[in-house]
């Protein structure tokens, strides 16, 4: 390897606000070197993030960093802010997430770009001379249209406003890109394309980049050499090809295991029991102990270092040796596919929808969609943002009123929901329920667990002393009834939400993006537990996703919107593998780790399989 | 991995809980005295050494001494006595103002912000058109001709200051309206009334409290600006806002005379304010932090 450009030696982020110190990452070591992609993937809490944000010295308030981190051989953490400004965006730069909320709204986008642009001796570009770079500096990252220059954030899509951030944080030339989640916000179509940008100037200009991500897929896709990180501290690491085809430790495992697999249905997803733990919490023990499958007393005893594994290669696991071949196995193993089973839609349907119409302003959000749903079938409405799938939602569950169309749910008409007299309203909304994407939002902060299971039991006239089974149904312990929300982790507040849901004993479930806002390894505990409770209950589902992978899991059939019109519907497994129309294919092309060789390939499978 | 169906997730044990915050000493002090006015207000007159009434002609505009703490005024009560019995118009007043603008503010706020629509509409055209009268001259023009005394100005206040607080609750139940949890109770059928009462308003909680906090300091100051003007409490009355306007002749004789009702007056505010302001702290923690 190559004199590394940065380099970061037993990193340490501390908490010493409070009376009580908190450790966020406990032990981060890492190499980057000219012309190279690194990944630092890791869910939430996971200290990612931070220490991205560590090495250009730019923690908030409270937070400090311990350990080296070299910059061309500078310690970075003892450098003074004055001298830090100097390497920030100049030497070292950083993306964020969001591309919404980056850039200043009140600044025309040349201005984001030039902003720190000076001529060779130092002094001010004149007028002329910034606006000429600006457009140059877009037009690297893909905006060819001069105007953009003078145009608002607000006035561009996510895409292009992350292509301004972008040009932004490369303006000064800086030798290293830290990219912090920078797709995440996007659209799969726009996602790639951000990527692949990435990937373009980073061979242009020889940078090191260091892509900060959730997504496994994103990382092996895009970079050379992957760190896996869990609890603040570091798991494992290892060339991407590596990583993904044999994984050494068991959550780098678990985590490959638990991804809806993207060709075909699985019976049960493998997934992780619990969610990630705080550091502090397991600081004395392997970081994963809590949730290992092989966990033994010699996990517990004290925390394992990062030892060379293979060539090139680091575990954490201490007893790698002994489970090694067993990692591999299960690695190797195609999970169970689930019997493609084509359930023949009822006579009578649950929800059926007709030319539905929705506008906002001049803005269309649904062009005569149609829709329909059977008793105990799961439907997905896949597209990507603005296409009109939650307004749809939002229409069949009467939050929104549709222009135009019919909608009739269990028999009765819900277009006008206002309309309907006060027992049949309460039919209504006893026959349909939703669970929301966010569970953060969609819990009231204030009211116990226990208080709002009770009174969704209260409505469908239940005893509010169900509110334990209730519980213990969707895979809590009773005892949670107590708490409020912000004691709960993503996951089990997914869980509360959907025993809300539940509570009433409905037909249908809307599913708005249910797991996308939850950490992979809790995302296959949710698709889990809606696959069992369908069965149990006989649920149906409309199912809203913008991930391919998860509607392939989750739904028998799909309906592709696209800008407010239905573009394509069918069995899962047939619009997925053999895409009509080019919206959806276009779509299927984009999930990362998606190959177009990979889909030929299982598509070829899956006529083998369907055929015979 | 293991495959977990039905598996029941057990909470990760807490490790770091967040310790109870001290109390900062400038909110205990403000407490402090807060208790001690709350106390005077009830039992004010049985405390005061002397009968704040009582005239004695022959112990007039005296200085400060061992027997009238903060001397004497023109018609010889004592000062000291008369700042005492004066925290019972202080607080009472004030009091009611505060809850009964928050009452009347809120019931509105909520039913426009939550509703909408016409009720918004009207809620909020009446609310501009209080708007555009001026507090401090309404009460003065009301309470100077209709009279009534100290309830009337009261009642005036509260009708003055409610469209403020319906407003700032409107503008926050808007906030709170298009939550999913708002519209997850929607979609279970709840009445809207409950929903108002029981999901979006302990949301609020935090601003009201503040606010009504916000309400009785100031309140409290219009209240003596109307006594300080000759509106409001009967003369003779002990109210501090009274007793500054009858301490203007004596400013440079006996400061005391002044400064012992007008300070009870700012000290009482701002310890309003600053307890009105940390338990907003303590309430928007509260549901965030586990």
């Amino acid at each position: 390897m190559t004199e590394p450009l940065l380099e970061i030696d037993g990193l340490r982020i501390e908490s010493r606000a409070g009376n009580e110190p908190r450790t966020i990452v406990g032990d981060m070591s890492l190499r980057l070197a000219a012309g190279e992609t690194i990944g630092i993937v890791g869910e939430s809490g996971s200290g990612k993030s931070m220490t991205a944000r560590a090495v250009l010295g730019l923690l908030p308030p409270g937070l400090v960093a311990s350990g080296t981190v070299a910059y061309q051989g500078r310690q970075i953490l003892e450098l003074p802010e004055g001298r830090l400004r100097q390497i920030r965006g100049g030497e070292i730069s950083l993306v964020l997430q969001d591309p919404f909320t980056m850039l200043n709204p009140l600044r025309r986008c040349g201005r984001h770009v030039v902003e720190l642009l000076r001529d060779e001796t130092g002094g001010r570009l004149s007028r002329a001379a910034r606006r000429t770079e600006a457009v140059r500096r877009l037009a690297e990252v893909g905006i060819d249209d001069p105007g953009v220059v003078d145009r608002y954030p607000f006035q561009l899509s996510g895409g292009m406003r992350q292509r301004v951030g972008l040009a932004a944080a490369l303006a000064r030339d800086p030798r290293v890109l830290i990219a912090d989640e920078p797709s995440t916000a996007l659209d799969v179509t726009t996602q790639k394309e951000i990527l692949a940008l990435l990937k373009r100037l980073q061979a242009a200009r020889g940078m090191g980049v260091v892509l900060i991500t959730h997504d496994l897929r994103v990382a092996f896709e895009n970079c050379d050499r992957i760190y896996v990180l869990y609890a603040g501290a570091l798991v494992e690491v290892g060339p991407s090809v590596d990583v993904e085809a044999q994984p050494l430790h068991p959550y780098t495992l678990g985590l490959l295991l638990s991804e809806p697999p993207l060709d075909h249905k699985v019976l049960e997803l493998p997934s992780i029991p619990g969610s990630v733990p705080r550091h502090e919490q397991v600081a004395d023990r392997c970081v994963f102990s809590t949730r290992c499958p092989w966990v033994e007393d010699i996990c517990t005893a004290a925390p394992p270092p990062l030892l060379a594994a293979a060539p090139g290669r680091a575990s954490a696991c201490v007893r790698l040796g002994e489970i090694r071949s067993e990692i591999t196995a299960r690695r190797a193993t195609r999970v169970a596919p689930a019997p493609l089973l084509a359930r023949p839609p009822s006579a009578v349907p649950l929800i059926s929808a007709r030319d539905v119409a929705k506008r906002f302003g001049s803005v269309v959000a649904l062009d005569g969609v149609s829709m329909e749903l059977g008793e105990g079938e799961s439907v997905g409405i896949v597209g990507e943002s603005g296409s009109g799938k939650t307004t749809l939602a939002r229409c069949l569950l009467g939050l929104e009123r549709p222009d135009d169309g019919e909608i009739v749910v269990a028999g009765i008409r819900a277009e006008n929901i206002a309309a309907l007299d006060t027992a049949t309203r309460r039919r209504l909304r006893q026959a349909i329920q939703i669970v929301f994407q966010d569970p953060y939002s969609s819990l009231n902060p204030v009211r116990t667990i226990g208080a709002a299971l009770g009174e969704a039991l209260a409505v469908a006239g239940r005893p509010a002393s169900g509110v334990g089974a209730l519980l213990n149904q969707v895979g809590l312990p009773a005892e949670y009834q107590a708490r409020k929300p912000a004691a709960l982790s993503g996951g089990e507040r997914q869980r509360v939400a959907i025993a809300r849901a539940i509570a009433v004993q409905p037909k249908v479930i809307v599913c708005d993006e249910p797991v996308s806002a939850l950490d992979v390894s809790v995302q296959a505990q949710i698709l889990n537990l809606l696959a069992r409770l369908r069965d149990q209950l006989g649920l149906s589902y409309v199912f809203i996703t913008h991930d391919l992978a998860v509607a392939r899991q989750a739904t028998d059939r799909v309906y592709v919107l696209y800008r407010g019109e239905l573009v394509e519907s069918g069995p899962v497994d047939d619009v997925l593998d053999r895409p009509a129309h080019a919206y959806t294919r276009r779509l299927v092309e984009s999930v990362p780790g998606a190959p177009k060789a990979r889909l030929a390939e299982a598509a070829e499978q899956l006529t083998m399989e369907g055929g015979s | 991995m293991s495959t977990d169906g039905a598996a029941i997730i057990v909470a990760p044990t807490r490790v770091g809980r967040r310790s109870r915050r001290r109390v900062p000493i400038p909110i205990v002090l403000a407490l402090l005295f807060l208790a001690v006015v709350v106390f005077l207000a009830f039992f004010g007159s049985a405390v005061a050494p002397i009968n704040p009434k009582t005239q004695n002609l022959n112990a007039s505009q005296l200085n400060p001494s061992s027997h009238f703490w903060l001397g004497t005024d023109l018609l010889g009560r004592d000062i000291f006595s008369r700042v005492l019995v004066g925290s019972r118009t202080a607080m009472l007043g004030p009091i009611i103002v505060a809850l009964g603008a928050m009452l009347i503010g809120n019931t509105f706020g909520l039913i426009a912000g939550y509703r909408g629509g016409a009720a918004d509409t009207v809620v909020m055209r009446a609310v501009d058109l209080m708007y555009a009268l001026p507090p401090l001259l309404i009460a003065i023009v009301v309470g100077g001709i209709v009279g009534g005394g100290y309830w009337a100005a009261v009642a005036i206040l509260v009708v003055l200051f409610s469209p403020y607080d319906a407003r700032l609750i409107r503008g926050a139940t808007l906030e709170q309206r298009d939550r999913p949890y708002v519209e997850a109770a929607r979609t279970l059928g709840l009445p809207t009334r409950r929903i108002m009462v029981r999901h979006v308003w302990p949301n609020l909680l935090p601003l009201v409290v503040a606010n009504t906090f916000l309400n009785f300091a100031f309140a409290l100051v219009t209240l003596a600006g109307l006594s300080f003007i000759g509106i409001g409490v009967p003369p003779g009355t002990p109210d501090w806002g009274q007793m500054l306007a009858d301490s203007r002749t004596l400013i440079f004789t006996n400061p005391w005379a002044a400064l012992g009702p007008g300070g009870a007056l700012v000290l009482t505010a701002v310890s309003m304010n600053l307890v009105g302001d940390w338990i907003y702290e303590l309430l928007s923690d509260r549901g965030r932090l586990r």
